[in-house]
């Protein structure tokens, strides 16, 4: 739990008054561009940062006056990885349990059983040099259980990772999020393994944090209803589109290439709605609710706080650029 | 608040990771040996060589130009002699406490901006190691190697020295009591003044390049001072030698005990 946390670096804030709350068991997505202040976050949570002002509690543990006791608790993966080139895996793994006060048969097989979990048996005693950034982030993420930690911190997990180790990496810490009810903090700005993984999310922009929740609550806050897809096997004729637009409880309608998604003010609403276009000739061959996703979340708060940004620098001379918000259109 | 005892396991963890990494780095391991390999076993034995081929050289002008009680030792001795021990034993000496700091300012520039370069810090900073025992293990990894490196290459610099000069003295006349003081105990006294200034200075610079230069201007005076001084220091009585260290050994400590107060994860965080 945060209270008014705040960071100052010399260039600017770094974190300004962040207030949340992650409950045991959870993983929370901290969200933002580069430079939102995420890896500050983590820094000031694990007691590597102290805070100018306000407080963390973590693991019932003050990160200013008990760090070391916490970050006996915690394990991270930086952005890098932070593996010694120089070493092997093994070698790696070893130094990490040393610094930790591990030694003995027991950490040795603990070694040996994370080396093998995460693929690495085969690389274990050769230098981490030659290894890709896939094998480095799984190393890395090794290094993190090595001491079982109750909570995870993972700075930007997946990036510089190809699609195939984007998808191994993201498997992985979703298996660890469900192991042993363990917390887990994953600052990232790809969103798409957030959506996967993440409980609640927190969304900073330059310091600030700018939304907290759960997706679903975030996401009733920005819009009134649900949307829904509708399967009609083709672009929509204009009547099959005033047809829906007809029914009452309908908030707004997008056509698209195989049929329309709407957006209503209760479920029920989807079927007067398919029950108005069958009577209107029009097929409907599936209706999918579509809960928004993490990454609509996130952009539609992007958006909205693009629009209450005022700028401070001149307007451009040439037509005004769109908001950056997912196209939308009203018929 | 009770002071916590150090955690030599951890120490000992980040000193071995340390050491190991340094001594699969040829670029580090290479430069490091080089000059004591160079002033401990190639000059001597140069030297050693030259005084047994050549037949009394004068070194009586050099001699007179020096105090009278300093140069008394060396003109007692037979004329073959003089060269060698004058060289050998006593203008050689203070070149070898560049060795002390030259290898622990090499290790020491890595200590922290070389972690900053190979982007492990933050890592290790996100471990449970305290402020204290970080500093005092990266302290020990350029401590004891550069101690060790001394200590080695003197005893080289002995054998070869005694050796060579064996058909010109007949005797062993390395080391003299006040070399073993030199050596035993000025050596790691300078190891330590240089490592006090060196390991803050790498915490405060990116890379180890940047740290070994700004090292090397606060370094090199340092280097001068010593040289300039050791001399002086071998023609000195035991007990005053002893003082000298001494001296060293407590502004050292005063400086490093001063880096270990203002050094936090904090400050060095903040820049990586």
């Amino acid at each position: 739990m945060t209270t008014g946390l705040t960071r100052q670096f010399p260039g600017g804030v770094g974190l300004d008054s962040l207030s949340i709350d992650v409950a045991p068991g959870e993983v929370l997505a901290l969200l933002g561009p580069n430079g939102a202040g995420k890896t500050t976050t983590v820094r000031l949570l694990n007691g590597v940062l102290a805070p100018d002002a306000g407080s963390a509690t973590v693991l019932g543990l003050d990160p200013v006056t008990a760090g070391d006791e916490l970050r006996a608790r915690t394990g991270v993966l930086t952005e890098h990885a932070g593996l010694d080139d120089r070493l092997t895996a093994r070698e790696n793994l070893r130094f990490a349990a040393m610094v930790r006060n591990l030694r003995g048969p027991a950490i040795e097989s603990r070694i040996e059983e994370l080396l093998h979990r995460f693929g690495m048996t085969e690389r274990a005693d050769r230098l981490v040099r030659g290894a890709s950034t896939g094998q480095r982030k799984r190393l890395g993420l090794a290094r993190a259980l090595l001491h079982d930690p109750d909570v995870l911190f993972l700075d930007e997990p997946t990036s510089g990772l190809d699609p195939t180790a984007t998808r191994d990496v993201v498997e992985l810490i979703g298996s660890l999020a469900s192991e042993h009810g363990r917390t887990i903090v994953l600052a990232t700005h790809f969103l798409g393994e957030a959506g996967r993984l993440a409980d609640r999310m927190a969304v900073l922009d330059r310091g600030s944090l700018i939304a907290f929740g759960r997706p679903d609550d975030l996401a009733a806050e920005l819009w009134d209803g649900m949307e829904c897809d509708l399967d009609l096997g083709g672009s929509p004729s204009a009547a099959a589109i005033d047809a829906a637009n007809a029914v009452s409880g309908v908030r707004d309608t997008t056509p698209h290439a195989r049929g329309i998604t709407i957006r209503v003010s209760t479920p029920d609403v989807v079927a007067g709605v398919v029950r108005s276009l069958v009577a209107h000739q029009v097929d409907v061959h599936a209706a999918v609710p579509r809960p928004p996703t993490l990454e609509d979340v996130y952009f539609e708060i992007e958006a909205r706080r693009a629009l209450e940004t005022p700028t401070t620098t001149p307007p451009p001379t040439g037509p005004p650029a769109p908001p950056p918000m997912r196209k939308r259109v009203r018929t | 608040m009770s002071r916590q005892r150090t955690d030599w396991v951890a120490v000992r963890g980040v000193v071995g990771k340390d050491l190991r990494a340094v001594r699969r780095s040829k670029s580090v391991v290479i430069p490091m040996l080089a000059v004591p390999v160079l002033l401990m076993i190639v000059l001597p034995a140069v030297i050693g060589l030259s005084a047994r081929a050549t037949e009394g050289v004068g070194v009586d002008r050099l001699l007179t130009s020096i105090p009278g009680d300093l140069a008394e030792p060396i003109l007692s001795l037979p004329e073959r002699e003089q060269l060698i021990v004058l060289v050998n034993g006593y203008l050689l000496a203070p070149l070898f406490l560049i060795v002390p700091l030259m290898v622990s300012a090499v290790l020491a520039a890595d200590a922290f901006a070389g972690e900053k370069e190979r982007k492990t810090l933050e890592s290790l900073l996100h471990s449970p190691i305290r402020d204290r025992d970080l500093f005092v293990a990266k302290f020990l990894t350029a401590f004891l190697p550069a101690v060790a490196v001394s200590w080695l290459g003197f005893v080289a610099f002995a054998i070869v020295t005694n050796t060579i000069a064996w058909p010109v003295m007949h005797r062993m006349f390395v080391p003299t009591k006040l070399w073993m003081v030199m050596i035993l105990w000025v050596a790691p006294a300078v190891a330590t003044l240089g490592l006090s200034v060196m390991v803050r200075v790498s915490a405060r610079t990116s890379t180890s390049q940047e740290a070994n230069q700004l090292g090397g201007a606060v370094i090199l005076p340092l280097i001068f001072l010593a040289v300039g001084q050791s001399t002086g220091l071998l023609l000195v009585d035991t007990p005053v030698a002893i003082a000298i260290g001494a001296v060293i050994w407590a502004v050292a400590l005063v400086l490093l005990r001063g880096g270990v107060k203002r050094f936090t994860r904090d400050a060095l965080v903040a820049q990586v």
